[in-house]
């Protein structure tokens, strides 16, 4: 399970005189369940890859906290981040080594000896349908084949807790419905708590158990794609997006959202 | 803690040396390249050593001074009639001996008991010539004293009177410390070897890992910065290290190829010199590891931390210069400066030197202080480069 709680980030940019203080993140709020999709909607700048670079303790917070299992990831960043698998939005792989080393080396970060990491890689080869990619070197893989072998990388530890930045950015349909299948699969077999951002409606609305709608750095309204609909009165779930995360003033001007 | 920096350095290591086409051009260009300067230099010093035993004079009207061709020929020199164009040929140096020139009344004018003026050609811009042109000067003053000598002994005077001193030169070098002179570029060739087999391992460990957006996700794991920073620096400061140990052991059978006895007889370049170079050079490995890797994290990409490490790679390979250009010869805070040390230690090496624990602590310390601070930089700039 990861709470989120009421997180606040500020950045600087410029410096000097010029320096201009950008709130990127202003109170983000939302609990993901295990055994459940959470969707985390929003449009570009919305602040969804700071969230999440946030509960991966790769920033700290200004305001608030982010708790993985119970566990305070700015105050025990390992323990959190040994029961979270994060597919980030840089997914680069090294590619003198191949799939499997990738993924091996990652297991082995984690901790785990050789033979675990090894039966965890053949394991999520399996699963994730990578089996022939295993020991060729990843230069050269497509987008699709990148993101499996990235994906079996952050999961090689096989954590309770799946954090993914805009998994599909790039997939074509195929790999798309592939990566769907498979986090199905992981919520259903093993009862995973998974986490994903995207600013895609389609996304959210095939994949998510429970919606999140952040925009201009804060969570807007939380539901399952049903309940947002009816809270709209809208049909078509893009207008229930569209009318939840922008104000009236962007609508009407058709601007994105405000902070980077 | 420990399985993390193994771990690392393990990944690191295989990933350097599976960049093939990398490390074939640094073996190429950085350690072929300095056996090969050696037998090139044996080359030349063969040649200017053949030209000193040919005993050869080069001469214009040799015909007439029969009484000075019989004392050149007496000292077992041949004599060779110069070419018509040799003033031409001896600025284009396409004639590497200088030349005697002699005038038509040189007999008669010696007869008369006048001084005839013989003339030496040679160009201080044609170095061949000029060495040519000491062994005739000392050929003719040789002749001025045999026929002073005959001259005082015809009227009865010791032919002691003419020489108030006697002049013996001695050559206080020894035969390695001789050689050092020509060998010098040996350590310079090693070091820049392992600096340019450091550069690329540390670049794409650091920028490369930036550029390619593997940082981030490597962040997301439990190991500490601390961990990845120093199993990566493990990693380059091997590779630094196994290109040295190449460079350095090259020697060993670049010397057999030498192509000149006394070269090869003062060449003394061993088992011992070759160790004690490896082991001078692994701290100074750790250390441009560090440097070489803080430079490159601060950029975003390989293209940008190549241009940004060309300074560090420029002042390593001016500062051993410094003791070139230093009239004084060596200084005592030459001893704590980073690769300017460990050169002149390397040159005390191949003048069979010993070293003392004076000479040695103070590069190793320094080394020792860039590497830990390089490192610090870089742990605490691995976070913050991720995010820019």
């Amino acid at each position: 399970m990861i709470e989120v709680q009421q997180i606040a980030k500020r950045f600087t940019q410029g410096r000097g005189r010029r320096a201009r203080t950008v709130l990127a993140v202003d109170g983000v709020d939302f609990v993901a369940a295990d055994g459940c999709i959470t969707g985390l909607l929003g449009p570009n700048g919305a602040g969804k890859t700071t969230t999440l670079r946030i509960a991966a303790a790769l920033l700290p917070a200004d305001g608030g906290r982010v708790r993985v299992d119970g566990i305070d990831v700015a105050t025990r960043p390992a323990a959190a981040l040994a029961r979270m698998g994060v597919l980030s939005d840089a997914r680069g792989l090294y590619p003198r080594l191949t799939a499997r080393e990738n993924i091996l080396y990652y297991g082995r970060l984690h901790g785990m000896s050789d033979a675990a990491a090894q039966a965890r890689a053949e394991l999520l080869a399996g699963m994730l349908e990578m089996a022939p990619l295993l020991d060729r070197r990843t230069e050269g893989f497509s987008q699709g084949e990148r993101m499996k072998t990235a994906l079996a990388r952050a999961l090689v530890h096989d954590p309770p807790n799946i954090v993914l930045d805009e998994p599909t950015n790039g997939l074509d349909v195929l790999a798309t419905r592939s990566l769907r299948e498979a986090l199905r699969r992981l919520r259903d077999e093993q009862g995973k708590c998974i986490v994903f951002s995207t600013h895609i409606m389609q996304e959210v609305e095939r994949l998510s158990d429970h919606v999140v709608v952040v925009s201009h750095g804060r969570t807007v309204a939380a539901g399952t794609v049903a309940e947002l609909s009816a809270r709209t009165g809208e049909s078509d779930f893009e207008e229930t997006f569209v009318k939840l995360a922008f104000t009236v003033d962007e609508r009407s001007h058709g601007t994105d959202g405000a902070a980077p | 803690m420990i399985t993390g920096v193994w771990t690392v350095f393990r990944k690191e290591l295989v990933d350097a040396l599976r960049d093939r086409r990398t490390l074939l051009v640094v073996l190429l260009s950085s350690v072929a390249i300095g056996p090969l300067v050696l037998v090139l230099i044996s080359l030349l010093v063969s040649g200017i050593e053949k030209r000193a035993e040919a005993r050869e004079v080069v001469v214009h009207g040799i015909e007439h001074a029969p009484s000075l061709r019989n004392f050149i020929e007496r000292q077992t020199y041949t004599l060779r009639s110069a070419p018509v164009d040799f003033e031409r040929q001896v600025v284009d140096s396409r004639l590497g001996e200088a030349v005697l020139v002699i005038p038509a009344g040189f007999e008669a004018e010696r007869a008369r008991g006048e001084t005839p003026v013989v003339e030496v050609f040679s160009s201080t811009a044609n170095p061949r010539s000029q060495g040519s042109a000491g062994r005739v000067l000392r050929l003719l003053q040789g002749y001025n004293q045999e026929q002073a000598t005959l001259q005082l002994a015809v009227r009865g005077v010791s032919p002691a009177q003419l020489e108030a001193v006697k002049v013996e030169q001695r050559d206080l070098a020894d035969p390695a410390s001789r050689a050092a002179q020509l060998t010098a570029m040996v350590p310079f060739f090693v070091l820049m070897a392992m600096l340019y087999g450091a550069l690329n391992a540390a670049l794409d460990t650091t920028a490369g890992e930036r550029e390619r957006g593997s940082l981030e996700p490597l962040l997301m794991n439990p190991t500490s910065r601390l961990a990845l920073v120093l199993g990566k620096w493990g990693a380059v400061a091997s590779v630094a290290m196994l290109i040295a140990v190449l460079s350095a052991f090259s020697f060993l059978p670049g010397q057999w190829l030498l192509r000149n006895e006394t070269l090869a007889a003062m060449f003394q370049y061993g088992w011992r010199e070759a160790l004690l170079f490896v082991g001078l050079l692994l701290p100074l490995a750790g250390a441009l590891a560090a440097l070489l890797m803080a430079i490159a994290i601060r950029c975003k990409t390989f293209k940008e931390a190549q241009a940004n490490a060309t300074v560090l790679l420029l002042v390593v390979s001016l500062l051993p210069l410094v003791a070139i250009f230093n009239q004084e010869g060596e200084a005592p805070w030459h001893r704590w400066v980073p690769a300017l040390a460990q050169v002149a230690l390397m040159g005390r090496v191949m003048k069979g030197e010993a070293l003392s624990a004076a000479q040695v602590l103070p590069p190793l310390v320094v080394s020792v202080l860039i590497a830990v601070l390089g490192l610090v930089f870089v742990a605490r700039t691995l976070r913050s480069a991720v995010l820019k």
